[in-house]
C-alpha cells in the first residue's frame, strides 16, 4: 500500500513521443482508473510504472521512494508492483497453483505456499482449481488468477490493462465488480487502465482522464463527470454537446437554451465561448412556455431504456440531441419546448491572438 | 535510489558463452590456414600446380557441375509434376521423393555396388550423387511452388498462355531463387562428399585430402588442399547469395492453392507418373531392398557383439557432441534472438563452419588436438568435431524457440520479482523445450551418421557405425557392412520424417538436413 507520484513523465517509444511531461497524483489505497481513448499512452503510462519501460524523462515515486528519475530506472523486478496485462498472461507450462505461487522465493516452505496459493484461490473465487492449466480457463477465470498471482507477493500497488476487455459483456460486469471489490477490500492502491467510460465510473475512487499522452483532468468520478475542464475531457466520460454562447455581462450569457450557465474557470475578458450540455440534462414539454425556446423534433433513436431525440432549433446549424426516458407522445416532425436541468458549464474560447 | 537498468552478470554470461562459441567456430580456419603457412611458398606452388593436383581439381570441379546440373533439372521436373499434375497418392509421394536424402551417400554407393560387381568411376559417381542430391531441389521447389502466387497462374492461362509459356514466363520466376539454393546444397553436398567418391574410387579433393593425410602425414599440403575446397565452397556461397533477386510476390487474398493445375491429359498422367516412379525406384526402392536381401541372406553370420559395440559408441560419441552443441547454441540462439550483435555475428560464424566438409573439419581438428597432447585421439575431440559440425542446425532451433516465447510472460515474470536469470531459468527455458530438444536431436542423428571427420578423429580401436561400415567394405567384406548400412538408412530417415514432412507446412527445414 502506498501512494503514486509522477512528475513531468516524458517516454518516447521510436521517434514517436508517447507521454509528454504527464502529472498523475494517486493517495495510497485508492483504486484509480485511467480513461482514455486507444493511442492516447495509457498502456504506456501503466508500462512505466511497472518500470518496463525506461522514461525519456521525469520522475516516479512509490510513496517516498523514488523507483525513476530521468533515465534511472529501478529494474521491475525490484519494484514490488503487481502487473496484470490484457487477457492475463498466465504462464502456459505452468498450472494455477504453480502461477500463483511464482514469485514466492525459495525461502516460502511447500507448505506455506499451498496455504497462501488456498486462501488466495479462495479470495478470487476459485476455490480447487490448484491443478487446472491456463488453457483450460475462461477468459475472466484467467484474469483472476493472474490478480491472485500479483497479490500473492503483496505487492505495493497493482496494475491492471485493460482486465475486462476480453470478457463478454454479461460477465463483464459481474466479474469487474467482483475484482474491484476484492481490492478495495484489500486496501491495494490499484491502478486500472481502461478505455470504457462504464467501467471507469462504477469502479473508481479516482479517475484520470488521459488524450494525446497527457492527464487532462483527474477527480472523483462525479467530479469528472459533473465538472468537466474542457469539451474533449466531457467527451471522455459520457456523451456532451457544445453549443455556441456569448457571455453578455456578469454572469449573463446568451445561449441557444436561454438558461442559467455554471461557471468554470476565469471569465474575465472573454466574450465567445460555448457552453456544455449533457444530453440527459435536456428536459422537453410539450406545454407551451413562453419562457422556453421549442424546437422540431427531427429523429427518434429508441434505445429501449432511454431514447435519444434530436432536436432541430431555428437558427442552430447543429441538431441536439436530448436523452429521454420516456417517448410517449413524442413524435417526429412535431415541435417542443426545451428546458434543462441543473447549470451548463461555460468553457470561454481560447484567447487566440489577443 | 534507482539505478542503471539490471545486473550485468547474467547478461555477461551469455555473452561470453556465445564468445566462446563464436571462438570454437573459428577454430578450424585457423588451424588450418597455420598449418598451410607451415609450408614454404615454393613447396605451395608445387603443390598447387603439379599435374595431379590440377586432375584432382578438374574432376571436382567437373562432377560438381554435372551433378548440380542433372539433380536441378530432375529436382526441378520432379517438383513440377508433383505439384501441377494430379494424381492418387499425391501427398504420399510427395512425401517420399524427399526421402533419398536421408540414405547416406556411402550407403548408396555400398547398395549400387552390392548391385553391379564393377560399379566405379566417375560415371557411377555422377549417377549415385545425382540420386542423392536431387531432393534437395525437389524440397526447395516444391516449397516455392506453395508458396507463388495461385492466380497468377489462372490468370496466365485466361490470357492464352500455354503450358510452357506459363512456366518460363510466371513460374520459373516465382521459384527461381529457391531452385538455386537447392542447387546450392546439392553442389554443396559433392563438394563435401567422401564416402561415395571414395567407395567408387574418383580422385577428387575430399578423397586427395584423405590420401595425403593417411599416406604420408603430411598436414601442410592436406590443409592446402582442404582451403581450396573452402575457398570453392564459399564461392559458390557467394554466388548463390548473387543470383538471388528480390521477389516481391503480392498474394491475392482469396488464394486456393489445394491441387495445382490438374493437367487432365491421361497421356501426361502417365508419363509423369513413369518418371516419378523411376526415380524412386532408383533412389530409393532399390537400394533399401538391395540392403533388405544382402541382410537376411547373410542375418545368420552376422557379429552381434561388434554391431552392438558401434552402435553404442556411436551413441555415446553423438549424444556428447549434441550436449557440447546445445551448450553452445543456447547463448548464441538467445542472443540472436534477442538481436544481439554478438549473437549474430556467432550465428554468421556457425554457419560458416556447417558449410565446413566433414574431412576439412576432421583435419582441422587433428592439428588443433596434436597441439594440445591429451586432446589428439581423444573421444572429447571427436565429439567437438560433431558440435562444430552440426551446432548450425541446434543454433536454428534455439533461435526459432526462443523468438516465440512471447515478451509479455517475461515482462510479467519481471514484475512478479524474477531478476533476468530466474526469468530465463523457469519462463523461456521450459517454454521454449521443444524446439531445444528438436535441435538437439538433429545434431545428434547428424553425426551418427558423419564418416570421414569420424575416420580421422576416432580414438584408437573406437568403430562406430559408419567406420566400422567403412572398414568392411573398403576390404571388400560387402556382407557384413549391410546391418550397419540398415542401421545408418534408419538413424539417417528419422529427421527427415520429423522435419521435412513436404506434404506438411512449407518445407523449410530443407537447408537442415
Amino acid at each position: 500500500m502506498t501512494s503514486l507520484e509522477i512528475r513531468d513523465l516524458t517516454v518516447q517509444l521510436g521517434s514517436r513521443e508517447v507521454l509528454k511531461n504527464l502529472d498523475l497524483y494517486i493517495s495510497s489505497g485508492l483504486f484509480a482508473a485511467i480513461l482514455g481513448p486507444s493511442g492516447c499512452g495509457k498502456t504506456t503510462l501503466l508500462r512505466s510504472i511497472a518500470g518496463l519501460i525506461t522514461p525519456k524523462g521525469g520522475a516516479i515515486r512509490f510513496g517516498k521512494q523514488l523507483v525513476s528519475i530521468s533515465s534511472l530506472v529501478l529494474p521491475p523486478h525490484k519494484r514490488n508492483v503487481g502487473y496484470v496485462p490484457q487477457e492475463g498472461g498466465l504462464f502456459p507450462h505452468l498450472s494455477v497453483e504453480e502461477n500463483v505461487s511464482f514469485a514466492l522465493g525459495r525461502r516460502v516452505s511447500r507448505k506455506e505456499k499451498q496455504e497462501i496459493v488456498e486462501q488466495l484461490l479462495d479470495l478470487v473465487g476459485m476455490p480447487n482449481y490448484q491443478k487446472k492449466l491456463p488453457q483450460e480457463l475462461s477468459g475472466g477465470q484467467q484474469t483472476r488468477i493472474a490478480l491472485a498471482r500479483a497479490l500473492a507477493m503483496k505487492p505495493a500497488m497493482i496494475l491492471l490493462d485493460e482486465p475486462f476487455a476480453a470478457l463478454d459483456q454479461t460477465l463483464r460486469a459481474e466479474i469487474s465488480q467482483e475484482v474491484v471489490a476484492l481490492l478495495k477490500s484489500s486496501k491495494t492502491t490499484s491502478i486500472m487502465v481502461t478505455h470504457d467510460r462504464e467501467d471507469a465510473l462504477v469502479s473508481a475512487d479516482i479517475i484520470a482522464l488521459m488524450r494525446d499522452g497527457q492527464v487532462v483532468q483527474s477527480g472523483s468520478p462525479s467530479e469528472v463527470y459533473l465538472r468537466p475542464i474542457s469539451a474533449a475531457a466531457a467527451e471522455s466520460t459520457g456523451d456532451i454537446l457544445t453549443l455556441p454562447a456569448r457571455r453578455i455581462g456578469r454572469n449573463k450569457y446568451l445561449s441557444p437554451l436561454n438558461s442559467p450557465v455554471e461557471q468554470i474557470g476565469k471569465q474575465v475578458g472573454f466574450e465567445s465561448g460555448q457552453i456544455l450540455v449533457r444530453p440527459e440534462e435536456i428536459v422537453l414539454m410539450d406545454e407551451p412556455d413562453e419562457n422556453l425556446v421549442s424546437a422540431k423534433i427531427c429523429k427518434i433513436n429508441y434505445y429501449g431504456h432511454d431514447a435519444l431525440v434530436e432536436l432541430d432549433f431555428t437558427g442552430l446549424s447543429q441538431t441536439i440531441r436530448a436523452r429521454v426516458t420516456d417517448t410517449k407522445g413524442l413524435v417526429v416532425g412535431s415541435r417542443v419546448f426545451v428546458s434543462h436541468k441543473g447549470p451548463f458549464r461555460w468553457m470561454p474560447e481560447k484567447a487566440t491572438g489577443e | 535510489m534507482p539505478r542503471r537498468p539490471a545486473r550485468p552478470s547474467f547478461a555477461l554470461a551469455l555473452n561470453l558463452t556465445s564468445l566462446l562459441a563464436f571462438l570454437a567456430a573459428s577454430l578450424p580456419l585457423f588451424y588450418l590456414l597455420r598449418r598451410a603457412l607451415d609450408a614454404q611458398i615454393s613447396e605451395i606452388a608445387l603443390i598447387l600446380f603439379r599435374g595431379k593436383t590440377l586432375e584432382i581439381l578438374a574432376t571436382t570441379l567437373g562432377l560438381t557441375a554435372a551433378v548440380t546440373a542433372c539433380a536441378s533439372l530432375i529436382g526441378v521436373a520432379l517438383a513440377w509434376m508433383l505439384f501441377n499434375i494430379d494424381f492418387p497418392f499425391k501427398s504420399g509421394l510427395q512425401a517420399l521423393v524427399i526421402l533419398p536424402v536421408a540414405i547416406p551417400s556411402y550407403v548408396f554407393a555400398y547398395s549400387w555396388i552390392l548391385l553391379i560387381p564393377g560399379f566405379k568411376g566417375f560415371w557411377a559417381a555422377l549417377f549415385v550423387l545425382v540420386l542423392a542430391t536431387t531432393p534437395y531441389v525437389t524440397l526447395t521447389t516444391l516449397a516455392a511452388l506453395r508458396r507463388s502466387d495461385w492466380s497468377t497462374y489462372e490468370v496466365s492461362q485466361t490470357l492464352g498462355l500455354n503450358g510452357w509459356q506459363i512456366f518460363a514466363r510466371v513460374t520459373w520466376p516465382q521459384i527461381k531463387n529457391s531452385v538455386a539454393a537447392g542447387s546450392l546444397l546439392s553442389s554443396l553436398y559433392v563438394l563435401s562428399d567422401f564416402g561415395a567418391i571414395a567407395l567408387l574410387g574418383v580422385d577428387t579433393l575430399t578423397r586427395a585430402i584423405e590420401n595425403i593425410y593417411r599416406g604420408s602425414f603430411d598436414r601442410s599440403s592436406a590443409s592446402i588442399l582442404a582451403l581450396i575446397l573452402v575457398a570453392i565452397s564459399a564461392l559458390l556461397i557467394r554466388l548463390e547469395e548473387r543470383s538471388r533477386q528480390k521477389l516481391n510476390i503480392v498474394k491475392s487474398s482469396a488464394r486456393i492453392i489445394t491441387k495445382g493445375v490438374t493437367t487432365g491429359k491421361l497421356r501426361i498422367k502417365l508419363i509423369a507418373l513413369l518418371a516419378i516412379n523411376t526415380y524412386l525406384a532408383l533412389g530409393l526402392v532399390i537400394p533399401i531392398s538391395q540392403l533388405l536381401s544382402i541382410f537376411f541372406a547373410n542375418s545368420t553370420s552376422i557379429n552381434y557383439s561388434l554391431l552392438s559395440k558401434a552402435s553404442l559408441s556411436t551413441l555415446l560419441a553423438a549424444c556428447l557432441g549434441a550436449l557440447i552443441a546445445l551448450a553452445l547454441a543456447l547463448p548464441v540462439g538467445v542472443l540472436s534472438a534477442q538481436g544481439s550483435k554478438l549473437g549474430k555475428v556467432s550465428d554468421k560464424a556457425i554457419l560458416i563452419v556447417h558449410a565446413l566438409p566433414g574431412i576439412v573439419m576432421g583435419l582441422a581438428l587433428v592439428s588443433f588436438g596434436s597441439s594440445i597432447g591429451w586432446l589428439y585421439q581423444s573421444l572429447l575431440l571427436l565429439s567437438f568435431a560433431y558440435a562444430l559440425l552440426f551446432m548450425a542446425k541446434a543454433v536454428g532451433s534455439v533461435r526459432s524457440s526462443v523468438a516465440r516465447v512471447p515478451e509479455n510472460l517475461i515482462e510479467i515474470s519481471a514484475t512478479l520479482g524474477q531478476k533476468k536469470s530466474a526469468t530465463f531459468r523457469r519462463v523461456v527455458i521450459p517454454l521454449a523445450t521443444p524446439g531445444l530438444l528438436s535441435g538437439t536431436l538433429l545434431v545428434l542423428l547428424a553425426a551418427m551418421k558423419e564418416l570421414p571427420a569420424t575416420l580421422m578423429l576416432k580414438p584408437i580401436g573406437f568403430e562406430t557405425l559408419a567406420t566400422q561400415m567403412w572398414s568392411y567394405t573398403s576390404i571388400f567384406r560387402f556382407n557384413e557392412a549391410a546391418p550397419y548400412a540398415l542401421l545408418l538408412v534408419l538413424v539417417a530417415a528419422i529427421p527427415t520424417f520429423l522435419i521435412n514432412r513436404p506434404d506438411k507446412g512449407d518445407g523449410l527445414g530443407g537447408d537442415r538436413i
